[in-house]
């Protein structure tokens, strides 16, 4: 009874931030952003988060991450309307929504499979919501128990949490995380002040600039793939009637909702998780239990879009609680909220909540307020969004890059970081070319300093005996845990498994 | 976009149009165009909040836009550089800090500048000091005690920094020769990253700043045992000072000071300096720099040239008996 006190006291502070003019304003600017790039095909939301991030740095830190969390689970409701109308993924985790919405658009059931998938996110949503707010306190006491090695295995749990739940090849990912944590290297030692793979330029001796690999291999890669995108596709953006689903759908799809909201939030907690991942388990789950449904899987199936389109708003929700807790980011758009809370000088971590008690409840309450926001803004403003995936991308695209282009340079008011940019732009197409993830290697990215750091402490501290890893009990379990993740994935039955998982849904 | 930069772009267009309008400048009395003040850290931190005060001041007493321009980087060397650069005709001066002047040269011998050759000291704008705070669990009440304690069990205690070279660690590096210490020095990035640590006892203790140190101070969370500065500091007017509590003449403190290029000439300098002495005795100014945990100390252009070469020779000392090298 005092834990639901305490709980209803801080989301009243939160609510008290979260409903300011201005940071309403701010969450509705976040979603209405984020429901506009997940419309806009290839553009996902770890792109615009990354293109955004200098824009943010003039705003209050609290608007600006209400902002950023905005266009993030903003992203997930748009993408959604695009896989239904144009068989498009609006953004990654949109991809199974494609099977069975885009179908019912295509059986005349459009509005219906729109209004599924928003009234699925929102319930997804408040409960996503609760859960973080509910678990962010006393995961946070938690972290207090957390020391350097504690830090240091629950990382090593994370990356290969990344590599066992990647979507793609296991070997691209494992290169990628390794190519991540290389480039993390760069710049000055922590421990020893001593400059590393800088070449004697003095720019690079703070490292590369997050900015600049997460704009350059997201931004600028993915826009510039995009131009190779052929036009002409069957859509059915003039067709949409009927919003309201029939009393028999509701019936139908709400257990499929529940699931979904279930296993996403899950699935959002653990690192490597995510919005994407959660989809697949979704619909996985949904097929499996359905028995001869009518009509089949892959054929307009209303639990197809439920289910999935609920556990991807569950999980993109859940994944803010490692971070908001132990300032550990589990998946690539969270690595992106660390910088933004680090360009803010807000050290993300358990912290957060004790030194910011307002901007982390008005963040949490700002997250309802954006669902609800969604689902208002979406049914009614269909029309609008289709018509924005008619803008040709001649004209929208190069605007784009020069905006990306003047929010880097003004970071630090310097052209170099314009530069690495740009240089990762070019790497990233070709990652694109070479089908590897560039998700990995943004979190090997961002753990692989932290990692090393807290390796490093947890051995000075323990006067260079490793064992410290095995005694401390959180520390072993976590190791024991990322074991048994690498003997799953590596048994035969397993892999084989995953594989065909992937591939069927994916194709 | 940000305001402030969309301002400051407008503010560089006025000076460009001034340049071109204006008769040459060696004509006109000083200043007859915006002021550049280049501040070699990330917006937001101690040394950014400063000069937006300091700029936002001396713009009115001067009648001249001072504009700050963050050049961040490199632990300051970048926006260093930068000034030590720049043409001598005081349009461009500097916002540094112990780190970027007497520490980094002490530190690097490869310092793309000369922190004494290329500068020339304006005004001495204020001094920060740190606070001593311990481990809720570590045995001791006073400073006296930690000393003891630290003497009683060589090597087995931990203090942590803000990294390599950093004021926090050279001040823990200065404590343990003061008393002849034993303690292993575990750095964090940022010392608000090792107070978790600091709380559940891993490490023992920490020169923290005050003012980021204040919030667990007041929260009962840590041991106060001194600060480094031989006046009490306002913010905490109880705590003693090290000197006080029985480690004599102890004193380790940031200062922060205007530079100019070197060949500026001297009235421009002299006109700098008496406008800084100004904005320095409002109240509300003294105020806003109590509030950061910083005191402001004024003076004549050689006060700061003494501080800087003091801290020099005392940091250089501190690295060298501690053997901090950066290769």
């Amino acid at each position: 009874m005092d834990a639901f006190n305490t709980l209803v006291a801080n989301l009243g502070i939160g609510f008290g931030v979260a409903f300011t003019f201005q940071n309403l304003i701010y969450c509705f600017v976040g979603c209405l952003l984020g429901t506009l790039i997940g419309v806009l095909p290839g553009i996902g939301p770890i792109a615009t988060i990354a293109m955004l991030l200098p824009a943010t740095y003039a705003l209050p830190p609290v608007a600006a991450l209400i902002m950023l969390a905005g266009i993030y689970y903003g992203a997930q409701y748009g993408g959604s309307t695009t896989a239904i109308l144009v068989n498009l993924p609006g953004e990654s985790s949109s991809v199974v929504t494609m099977l069975d919405g885009y179908q019912m658009a295509r059986k005349g059931r459009a509005g219906v499979a729109l209004s599924t998938a928003a009234l699925g996110s929102f319930i997804a949503g408040c409960v996503g919501t609760l859960i973080l707010a509910a678990f962010a306190a006393p995961l946070a006491e938690l972290a207090f128990k957390f020391g350097p090695a504690e830090y240091f295995s629950l990382m090593v749990l994370g990356l290969i949490g990344a590599v066992v739940l990647a979507s793609g090849s296991l070997i691209k990912a494992i290169g990628m995380i390794i190519l991540g944590l290389l480039l993390g290297l760069v710049g000055t030692d922590v421990n020893t002040g001593v400059s590393r793979f800088a070449f004697g330029i003095p720019e690079l001796s703070d490292g590369i600039g997050f900015i600049s690999v997460a704009m350059g291999v997201f931004g600028f890669a993915e826009i510039i793939s995009n131009v190779d995108m052929k036009g002409a596709r069957e859509t059915f953006t003039n067709k949409i009637t009927n919003l309201f689903p029939r009393w028999k759908d509701i019936k139908e799809c709400l257990p499929a909702i529940l699931r979904g909201t279930g296993i996403g939030s899950l699935l959002g907690i653990l690192p490597g998780g995510g919005a994407l991942l959660a989809a697949f388990a979704s619909y996985t789950i949904e097929k499996k239990l359905a028995k001869n449904p009518d009509p089949p899987f892959g054929q307009g199936q209303i639990r197809g879009v439920a289910g999935p389109e609920s556990a991807n708003n569950a999980g993109a929700q859940t994944s803010f609680i490692p971070l908001l807790t132990l300032g550990i980011p589990p998946n690539a758009v969270m690595a992106l909220m660390v910088g933004a809370m680090t360009i803010h000088n807000i050290q993300p971590g358990p912290q957060v909540m004790t030194s910011n008690p307002q901007l982390f409840w008005g963040m949490i309450a700002s997250m309802w307020l954006g669902n609800l926001m969604l689902v208002i803004l979406n049914l009614p403003l269909i029309g609008m969004w289709v018509q924005l995936l008619k803008v040709p991308y001649r004209i929208l695209y190069p605007a784009i890059l020069m905006f990306c282009c003047i929010g880097v340079f003004s970071v630090n008011n310097n052209s170099f970081d314009v530069l690495i940019t740009v240089l990762f732009g070019v790497l990233g197409i070709v990652f694109l070319r070479f089908g590897c993830e560039a998700a990995p290697l943004l979190l090997g990215f961002i753990l692989g300093p932290m990692m090393e750091e807290n390796l490093r402490r947890a051995m000075l501290l323990s006067r260079g005996d490793p064992s410290v890893f095995l005694t401390r009990p959180l520390s072993l379990t976590m190791l024991l845990m990322a074991l048994a993740m690498v003997v799953i994935i590596s048994l035969p039955a397993i892999s084989k498994k995953r594989e065909e998982t992937f591939q069927e849904e994916a194709g | 976009m940000s305001i402030r930069r969309i301002l400051a772009a407008l503010a560089a267009l006025a000076a460009l149009a001034a340049a071109f309008a204006a008769p040459p400048a060696a004509a006109q009395a000083y200043p007859a165009k915006p002021v550049r003040l280049v501040i070699p850290f990330p917006p937001g931190g101690a040394t950014d909040i400063f000069g937006r005060v300091l700029a936002q001041r001396l713009s009115e007493i001067v009648g001249q836009q001072v504009v700050v321009e963050n050049r961040p980087g490199a632990g300051g060397t970048i926006g260093s550089e930068l000034a030590a650069k720049a043409a001598p005709d005081g349009y461009t001066i500097l916002l540094a800090t112990t780190s970027t002047h007497s520490i980094g040269p002490a530190l690097n011998p490869k310092m793309p500048y000369d922190a004494k050759r290329d500068f020339a000291p304006v005004a001495h704008l204020a001094d920060a000091t740190n606070i001593l705070i311990a481990s809720p669990s570590l045995p001791v009440a006073n400073l006296r005690e930690l000393i003891a304690h630290a003497r009683a069990n060589p090597g087995r205690l931990n203090y942590a920094s803000s990294g390599n070279g950093t004021i926090v660690h050279l001040t823990g590096e200065q404590f343990k020769a003061a008393t002849g210490t034993f303690v292993v020095h575990i750095p964090y990035k940022g010392t608000a990253l090792a107070v978790p640590d600091l709380i559940s006892g891993q490490i023992a203790f920490i020169f923290d700043n005050i003012a980021s140190a204040l919030p667990h101070i007041k929260g009962g969370k840590v041991k106060t045992l001194g600060i480094s500065a031989l006046k009490r500091s306002p913010l905490v007017p109880d705590i003693p000072t090290m000197d006080e509590a029985g480690l004599k003449g102890f004193e380790s403190n940031t200062y922060f000071g205007v530079f100019a290029p070197a060949g500026t000439p001297p009235p421009v300098i002299q006109r700098l300096n008496t406008d800084i002495n100004r904005a320095l005795a409002a109240a509300d100014f003294r105020e806003r720099l109590a509030a950061l945990g910083a005191e402001p100390v004024g003076g004549p252009p050689e006060q700061l040239a003494r501080v800087v070469e003091r801290d020099t020779v005392k940091y250089a000392a501190v690295i060298k008996r501690a053997g901090i090298k950066p290769d």
